[in-house]
């Protein structure tokens, strides 16, 4: 067994693929958070015509299939469409692109939802407290701190284990946009199980530790629950 | 603290307040049935809630030197050290930690100073909630419901603690109480509200000090 | 709400049963494994009504690389392979996963690209030599199907190693996603006739790269037809399998691959040849 996954993974390939699957889903999830947290916060902040419909859409965006937007980056990108002159097709870059597409509505649709439940409460002890602005605004981060976390653990996630929209705006390049997942995608249609096990086993081992964060900063939540 | 003409319309009724003085060194209770408008009254002159119209004159104060306490108070998700001293910290203020360890021991929360403000019981997370209140010595305390549900000695403690903040710092008290003929002994002046008014007002019950 | 969301339910699944059912009528089902390029030309779909006009069996099949395609094969999970890879066909069939290899029909591959620096030729050793020489984008299939497996024997049969080839690059893709890869990247590409051309008239792409080598002798490619051996999985529907192997290397069905794609391309897309030997 030991023997089993040091082969799997002493393989450049599959190295390879892993090293541009956490390239790839840090650079998304921390560009993500940036924008998804700081719109979650704003949009639960202002009230303004069509904040509802924005919701809706926001929210209609956490589910839409990835490959909708891996196809929607593709013809951004392809040679001849707006981006194109940028070069991002069949590039980590690219993949890079769409997988914030993917992933910032999540994020401000979570982040959104926590803070339009506690956001309030806190806003009312700030003002009892003589908070100015910019102190309240640092209490609501810092109070919503763990629901943060957890958004962007959960982007993390969906980050790493997406496989439609990087197949088609990376092109599963061996060596270059080759993540676990188009690799095991790959793999599959050559008929070669046992790395591809090997692979989703490493992403079945990913997604356990950060259900398992996700889990210790939920009972961290449970433990300050306000009542 | 003068308040003019005050309107607010809330579900069914409409909050109306002519005239009400809240004056420094003065306990004054508001006592009255529930949802007769003590608490949107009192978010009003927080400055929570924006009246419909009519003015609350602060005569000089300014709004950070005004706070208010409520029956389930907001606690941040810090250490119930944490909590107290943040008023002090958001204004740059010398944190004396003699006075808060003082005033943790006396109300009983000194073992608890390090543990995290939720894990208390609602009766300390009122009494912490006390004490974030008066640590920065406002001039202006608005309680909402906080004495609600202790038990007596607790009661007592806050009476006790009210009655000296009062002698140390002048500040002016609005307190709001279902159980006033508890808390009573300590008003200066109570304001009995009703369906949205203030229709009955007893002064001088203890004598003031003013 | 709940009322209608529940009768749409249960309706959405008797027909499903209804579409499942109607399936297993007459003839029964026929399970093929083959590669992309039978499906991604549209034989299959030319095919297909054909086949079950004149035997009642339904044709079913799944388009995977030649790898795969043989692997399904081995698992039993099909009763009959189409593939192109001689080599391993007739490995697979030494190794007792199937029973006897029929040739088909082949098509040819060609190498498109930029028509710069490459000028149109048939010398396929020149230009795979000269696009190793100038370090010239080339996309490979890389994921071990019939084609990839071509290309790969090319660069070795002329001493190349094109991994040394910085701008070599594997796009572990099907053949239509290789060659989209290809024009975006205006690399060169190898590719099977049939795909190229309906690719290139099909596709909302706009294809900047053109054929720049074809009619060389390497690029030839068989098909060839094999029953899944029934003695290994004896509930494989062998007699369909039989059935089909007949129907496709029959006179009839021989001439009607060779007329096919000529009416909207211009050209044949296979050459049949059962019952030589290739």
């Amino acid at each position: 067994m030991l023997d089993w996954i040091r082969g799997v993974f002493s393989n450049p390939a599959v190295q390879s693929a892993v090293r541009v699957t956490f390239i790839m889903a840090f650079a998304s999830t921390a560009i993500s958070s940036g924008i998804g947290i700081a719109a979650g916060l704003w949009l639960q902040k202002h009230n303004f015509f069509g904040k509802r419909v924005i919701i809706r859409i926001n929210r209609t965006l956490m589910g839409v299939p990835p490959v909708v937007i891996g196809l929607l980056v593709y013809l951004l990108t392809m040679r001849g469409g707006p981006l194109g002159p940028l070069s991002l097709l069949f590039t980590v870059r690219g993949m890079i692109l769409a997988q914030v597409l993917i992933i910032t509505p999540i994020i401000s649709g979570m982040v959104y939802s926590y803070a339009a439940g506690a956001v309030p409460a806190i806003q009312e002890f700030a003002i009892t407290m003589g908070a100015d602005k910019r102190q309240t605004n640092r209490l609501i981060i810092s109070e919503l701190r763990n629901e943060i976390y957890f958004c962007i653990i959960a982007g993390f996630g969906r980050a790493i284990s997406e496989v439609g929209s990087v197949m088609l705006v990376g092109g599963n390049i061996k060596g270059h946009t080759r993540t676990m997942t188009t690799m095991i995608s790959l793999l599959k249609s050559q008929g070669i199980y046992s790395e591809g096990i090997g692979l989703g086993l490493m992403l079945l081992l990913i997604a356990f530790i950060l259900q398992t964060l996700g889990d210790y900063l939920r009972k961290e939540e449970v433990r300050n629950e306000n009542y | 603290m003068r308040i003019t003409e005050l309107r607010k319309k809330v579900g069914g009724m409409e909050i109306h307040v002519p005239d009400l003085r809240i004056e420094s060194g003065r306990i004054h209770g508001l006592v009255g049935p529930n949802g007769c408008g003590k608490t949107t009254l009192l978010k009003m002159i927080m400055g929570i809630i924006r009246p419909d119209s009519g003015t609350v004159d602060f005569e000089g104060l300014r709004p950070t030197d005004i706070t208010m306490t409520s029956q389930r108070p907001y606690l941040m998700r810090a250490s119930v050290y944490d909590n107290i001293v943040y008023p002090l910290k958001i204004r740059g203020a010398g944190i004396d930690q003699g006075e808060i360890d003082d005033l943790l021991e006396r109300t009983g929360l000194l073992p608890h100073k390090h543990q995290y403000a939720g894990s208390l019981s609602s009766g300390e997370r009122q009494k912490l909630s006390f004490l974030r209140a008066i640590v920065f010595h406002p001039s202006m305390i608005l309680v909402d419901e906080t004495f609600s549900n202790l038990d007596p000695d607790s009661e007592a403690l806050f009476r006790e603690m009210i009655l000296e903040r009062r002698e140390k710092d002048g500040a002016a008290w609005l307190i709001v109480s279902h159980q006033w003929d508890r808390m009573n002994s300590i008003f200066d002046e109570i304001h009995h509200m009703e369906k949205g008014r203030i229709v009955k007002r007893d002064g001088n019950l203890n004598g003031a000090i003013k | 709400m709940k009322k209608l969301l529940a009768m749409f339910l249960s309706a959405a699944m008797v027909m499903s049963f209804a579409i499942c059912a109607n399936a297993d009528e007459d003839g029964g089902v026929l399970m093929m494994a083959t590669t992309t390029s039978t499906e991604d030309t549209g034989l299959l779909d030319y095919l297909q009504p054909l086949f079950k006009e004149d035997t009642g069996i339904d044709l079913q099949w799944t388009a995977v690389g030649t790898g795969e395609a043989l692997k399904l094969g081995e698992d039993g999970q099909v009763d009959i392979v189409l593939v192109h890879a001689k080599a391993s066909e007739e490995e697979f069939i030494a190794n007792g996963f199937g029973v006897e290899r029929f040739p088909v029909m082949y098509n040819d591959f060609v190498i498109v690209g930029p028509a710069e620096p490459i000028e149109k030729t048939d010398d396929v050793a020149a230009v795979f030599g000269t696009i190793q020489e100038e370090q010239l984008p080339f996309v490979s299939r890389g994921d071990d199907s019939g084609t990839d497996k071509k290309e790969k024997k090319i660069w070795t049969e002329l001493e190349l190693d094109p991994a040394e080839n910085p701008n070599y690059i594997e796009s572990g893709q099907g053949m239509g996603a290789t060659l989209t890869m290809a024009n975006e990247k205006n690399a060169y590409c190898m590719t099977d006739r049939g795909t190229w051309l309906k690719q290139s008239i099909d596709s909302e792409n706009d294809y900047v790269i053109d054929i720049v080598c074809e009619g060389g002798k390497q690029l030839l490619n068989q098909y060839g037809v094999i029953a899944v051996n029934p003695e290994k999985y004896p509930d494989l529907n062998n007699e369909a399998a039989n059935k089909f192997i007949e129907w496709i290397t029959s006179e009839k069905v021989q001439k009607l691959i060779g007329e096919f794609g000529v009416e909207e391309y211009g050209q044949a897309l296979f050459t049949p040849n059962a019952g030589t030997d290739s």
